[in-house]
């Protein structure tokens, strides 16, 4: 299934699911099924986003102000929750981007040896 | 808009909210696995075992989808507040001259409810500045008739050693005496010196600044050493830590200097020096009381356990020494009570409440500005209603619209109340506050002031609040506003009588305490004499050693003043009328009289006095005769008593020829000397506000002549203070060698100021925040008035048309101000009539209940409330008829 990456508890990794969820919103706002289906698609499937972290980092981040979310009707007409970034989100999304450029810069270094 | 959206999305439970969600989540993913070709029964049952493992998520999002409505709760609610500030800042700048005198009225409630907190702070809140002043206590000698009597030092010596339950106990002689300390450069100067015992400065717990504090062997070896106040020693000695070990000359003596101690010490007397009072074993130190007495408790132990310890001690004492300590036990007093004293406790209290009556006038008077424009604001707020605003919301407004008014008026009053105490401790009676005790400007004054900044702007906002949320919308739009809202001004006249009934209130508390200053005042002194000028004059000791080289030197003094130009009469006395008794007390007993047990000796006032000082202080004898020349060491030993002594020993008979047997002490071993009573002399005064009359012996000069005397001269006319000078120089042709020491230049009349002073502080105070009341209220009963015609203004043309006459239009207005002002005096006085009572501790030569006060008050009333009602009647009859026509 999932990389194990993602499922880490680890405060970066963490980080980077923020990223992927910010990155998603910024193209428009969305709901969150659209918003995990939507990682999976870009990751290739190579990510995997469960609803067991998928909607509490969507609660923690709408807390700290990165999103703000509204009731609206999904395509098929159903009423559903949908998430919008706000300015906040948008500073964050720059700086997870950035830490998360070197992280994985890094890690290449040490794992593709020139 | 995207604000109310949200506020929808608020009202979904979060639960519910969670749920939906991942209830949506689930059901996204089985329609995508169904249209992947899955068989639907096996999708379905797939996403409900799916939503039920999702059960530990959906706790996770419920909590912080709590705590995230929680935050945005309060962002709204402060944003809200931004926008109520601003918007009541900008309501407020429209109407300058409103907010200025708001803001005005508050600063002044404020700043001086914050420099009376000061006082109160300083003196009743905070605690003493010593290490753990839980643990210090005041010691008194306790008996059936007293429990707060002075200690005998040995007594003090023996509690120190045989207890089990202090760390230190140390006496003090109250009184600050002075001493000649000799200068390098050949001037002698008088320096404040106070006798302590060793034990003083460490029961105390203090850590000297510079060498030590007295020990036990200073004692032991009788050493001549002091220790110098840290003030004395910056300003003499230049703050020099070398000073240690060095020798004073001190009254011509040698004295060493041990240590320097800081300001505190001060706590038991304003002094530059103290000496170590040598007690040694003479018994007379066993019945003469005279020490002040201060004990520090060891760590833990409780001042019921240390009263049991000290009580067995003294009994033990009253055995062994039965015919001094009898009957004599031991009171403790936690030390802030004792020095803080009940004067200066029921002082502060009093101020307290005077303050905190004219900040609730200041509150009210705001809150009528506030409900007048509330009125005036009625339209606005009806349509901001209708438009959806809240009531709750409205509400809020207004009361954000006073807290921005009490909070400017707080800041102001911050800084009316710091200047204040910058120029109150020049006020304030020497002898009201003690050394240590000093009002001082800090963060507590500084959280007190907000406080009372937020206090006051919900209280004075929540009548505006009131009036406006109760009105209805429909109505008052409809109206054209000059209708009076008839709860609106009901309340404000209420709120204006209360005003009035406050100030009242505190006009006959300042009526009172003015009529006691007047009766201290001009109570009957005993002396006659307009303007004498007194002075102390105190040879050094071993100067002048015999009783006739003494007498003789004052002699000579006395003729040298009396040959000054302007000088009238010179005399010499060692007491001064309402002031100080360089002698004190002595015991007696009439001889021939039933005697009496030596605990229960009476004691009066014993006083050194000169042929001449009757005479100079123009105090009639009223029987029998004064001193004469020929009352000499050699003659028969004689004395003169006051009135109340001969009326409370000799009711029905005259005392003359009558002998007293006075000792130094109630010790059974004390010296007895027979003096036969030559003479009464009138009464007069030890304090203009005794209550007991004060008993007093006088003996001739001649007899016993002392060190610590007197000198009072009286002018030919005018005042005696101009004569000062030339008689300082006159003493000084006497004393060529500058071994005396002339102290305490002062006329009578100072004394008498000084001895007065604390009630000259108490009634200037209280009179001064009364009239502030008196003045708030008038403006106030001036306000609802003038708002009042106003608001009648065509009721009024109206009369007019239909023949009302210009008296008829007074009585109008009259009636409206006289309810209101009358309900507020009957309350007020009401209200005098009960507080009289708690002020009858600071009162004197009049009763709680004065009826004289009374009058003097409803007088101040009736004149004031004329001046308020005259400008708004003039309006009312300057109404023109044809305002009633025109629409």
């Amino acid at each position: 299934m999932a990389e194990m990456p993602v499922k880490t508890p680890n405060a970066l990794l963490h980080g980077a699911l923020d990223a992927l969820i910010l990155r998603t919103l910024a193209h428009g706002p969305s709901h969150g099924y659209a918003i995990a289906r939507s990682i999976e698609e870009k990751t290739g499937e190579a990510v995997v986003v469960e609803e067991g972290s998928l909607y509490p980092a969507l609660y923690r981040m709408e807390r700290k102000g990165w999103l703000e979310a509204e009731w609206g009707t999904s395509e098929l007409g159903r009423r559903a929750k949908i998430y919008r970034l706000t300015d906040a989100g948008r500073v964050r999304l720059a700086s997870e981007t950035d830490t998360w450029r070197r992280f994985a810069a890094g890690v290449a270094r040490v794992l593709f040896p020139q | 808009m995207k604000r109310s959206l949200r506020s929808w999305l608020w009202r979904i439970p979060v639960e519910r909210e969670v749920d939906e969600e991942l209830a949506f989540h689930v059901e996204m993913r089985t329609r995508e696995l169904t249209a992947a070709g899955m068989d639907p029964e096996r999708a379905r049952a797939l996403a409900t075992r799916r939503l039920a493992a999702l059960r530990a998520v959906r706790e996770t999002c419920v909590d912080i989808g709590t705590k995230r409505d929680r935050r945005i709760r309060l962002m709204q609610w402060l944003e809200e507040f931004r926008q109520d500030v601003r918007f009541a800042v900008r309501q407020l700048a429209a109407a300058p001259a409103f907010s200025l005198v708001a803001v005005l009225t508050l600063a002044l409630g404020i700043g001086a409810n914050s420099a009376i907190f000061a006082l109160v702070d300083a003196t009743l809140l905070r605690p003493l500045p010593f290490p753990d002043p839980d643990r210090l206590v005041q010691l008194w000698e306790r008996t059936d008739s007293t429990s707060r009597g002075s200690v005998a030092p040995l007594n003090a010596a023996d509690w120190d050693a045989r207890n089990h339950t202090f760390d230190r106990i140390g006496g003090y002689i109250p009184s600050v005496g002075g001493m000649v300390m000799a200068g390098a450069d050949g001037n002698a100067e008088t320096v404040p010196r106070q006798w302590v015992t060793h034990g003083i400065f460490d029961a105390l717990g203090l850590t000297p600044v510079a060498g030590r504090t007295f020990q036990p062997r200073d004692r032991d070896e009788r050493a001549n050493v002091v220790v110098l106040s840290e003030e004395f020693w910056r300003a003499r000695f230049g703050g020099d830590p070398a000073i240690i070990g060095q020798v004073l000359r001190l009254d011509g003596d040698p004295y060493t200097v041990v240590g320097v101690m800081p300001r505190e010490a001060e706590i038991i007397g304003r002094s530059s020096i103290w000496a170590l009072f040598p007690v040694g074993n003479d018994p007379y130190l066993r019945s003469a009381r005279f020490l002040h007495v201060i004990g520090r408790l060891a760590p833990g132990v409780t001042r019921d356990a240390a009263a049991t310890d000290l009580a067995s001690i003294a009994a033990a004492m009253a055995a062994e020494h039965p015919d001094t300590n009898a009957g004599r036990s031991v009171s403790l007093e936690p030390l802030h009570e004792a020095v803080v004293g009940r004067d200066l406790r029921v002082t502060s209290l009093l101020f307290l409440g005077v303050v905190g009556f004219v900040l609730l006038i200041c509150c009210a008077n705001v809150a009528n500005l506030l409900m007048a424009r509330a009125t005036a604001r009625a339209r606005e707020l009806a349509i901001r209603s209708a438009l959806g605003a809240g009531r709750f919301r409205v509400a809020r407004q207004l009361l954000t619209e006073s807290l921005v008014l009490s909070v400017a008026g707080g800041l102001l009053g911050l800084g009316a109340g710091a200047t204040i105490l910058a120029t109150a401790p020049s006020l304030l009676p020497p002898e009201l506050l003690p050394a240590t005790m000093t009002p001082a400007f800090d963060a507590r004054v500084v959280v007190f002031c907000a406080m009372a900044a937020v206090v006051v702007g919900v209280v004075f906002g929540l009548a505006p609040v009131w009036q406006s949320t109760t009105t209805r919308s429909a109505r008052t739009m409809a109206s054209d506003g000059r209708g009076t809202t008839g709860r609106g001004s009901r309340l404000r006249g209420l709120l204006v009588a209360g005003e009035v009934a406050t100030a009242v209130l505190l006009l006959f508390g300042a009526g009172l305490l003015l009529r006691t200053l007047v009766a201290v005042d001009t109570v009957d002194r005993g002396y006659r004499a307009g303007s004498v000028l007194t002075m102390m004059v105190d040879p050094l000791g071993g100067r002048y050693p015999t009783v006739a080289s003494l007498v003789g030197f004052y002699d000579e003094l006395e003729t040298e003043i009396a040959a000054v130009p302007g000088v009238a009469r010179v005399g010499w006395a060692s007491t001064q009328p309402m002031g100080e008794s360089s002698l004190g007390d002595v015991t007696y007993d009439v001889v021939g009289a039933p005697v009496t047990d030596a605990s229960q000796r009476p004691a009066a006032d014993y006083q050194v006095a000169s042929a001449g000082y009757f005479d100079a202080v123009d105090l009639p004898i009223v029987e029998g005769r004064a001193f004469t020349d020929h009352d000499t060491e050699t003659s028969e030993a004689v004395c003169l008593v006051n009135e109340a002594l001969a009326r409370r020993h000799f009711p029905d008979r005259s005392p003359l020829g009558a002998q007293l047997a006075i000792r130094t002490s109630s010790a059974p071993d004390a010296p007895v000397t027979l003096r036969r009573i030559v003479g009464v002399a009138r009464q007069v005064k030890a304090r203009p506000d005794e209550l007991e009359p004060f008993m007093q012996i006088y003996v001739p000069l001649g007899q016993d002549p002392t060190d610590d005397i007197f000198v009072f001269v009286r002018p030919e006319s005018g005042d005696a203070g101009v004569l000062a000078g030339a008689v300082r120089a006159a003493i000084g042709r006497v004393d060529r060698d500058q071994l005396v020491s002339v102290r305490d230049v002062a006329t009578l009349g100072d004394v008498a100021t000084v001895a007065t002073s604390a009630h000259r502080f108490r009634a200037v105070l209280v009179a001064t925040f009364a009239v502030l009341a008196l003045l708030l209220a008038m403006v106030g009963v001036f306000g609802i008035l003038s708002y009042a015609v106003q608001q009648r203004l065509r009721e009024i043309a109206v009369r007019r048309a239909l023949g009302a006459t210009t008296r008829d239009v007074v009585v109008l207005v009259v009636r409206h101000a006289a309810g209101v002002i009358v309900a507020g005096v009957v309350v007020g006085l009401a209200g005098a009539a009960l507080a009289g009572r708690a002020l009858a501790a600071l009162l004197f030569g009049v009763r709680p209940l004065d009826p004289a006060t009374f009058a003097a008050v409803v007088a101040a009333l009736i004149v004031t409330s004329a001046l308020a009602v005259a400008g708004p009647a003039w309006r009312a009859t300057r109404v023109d008829p044809a305002t009633a026509f025109r629409l």
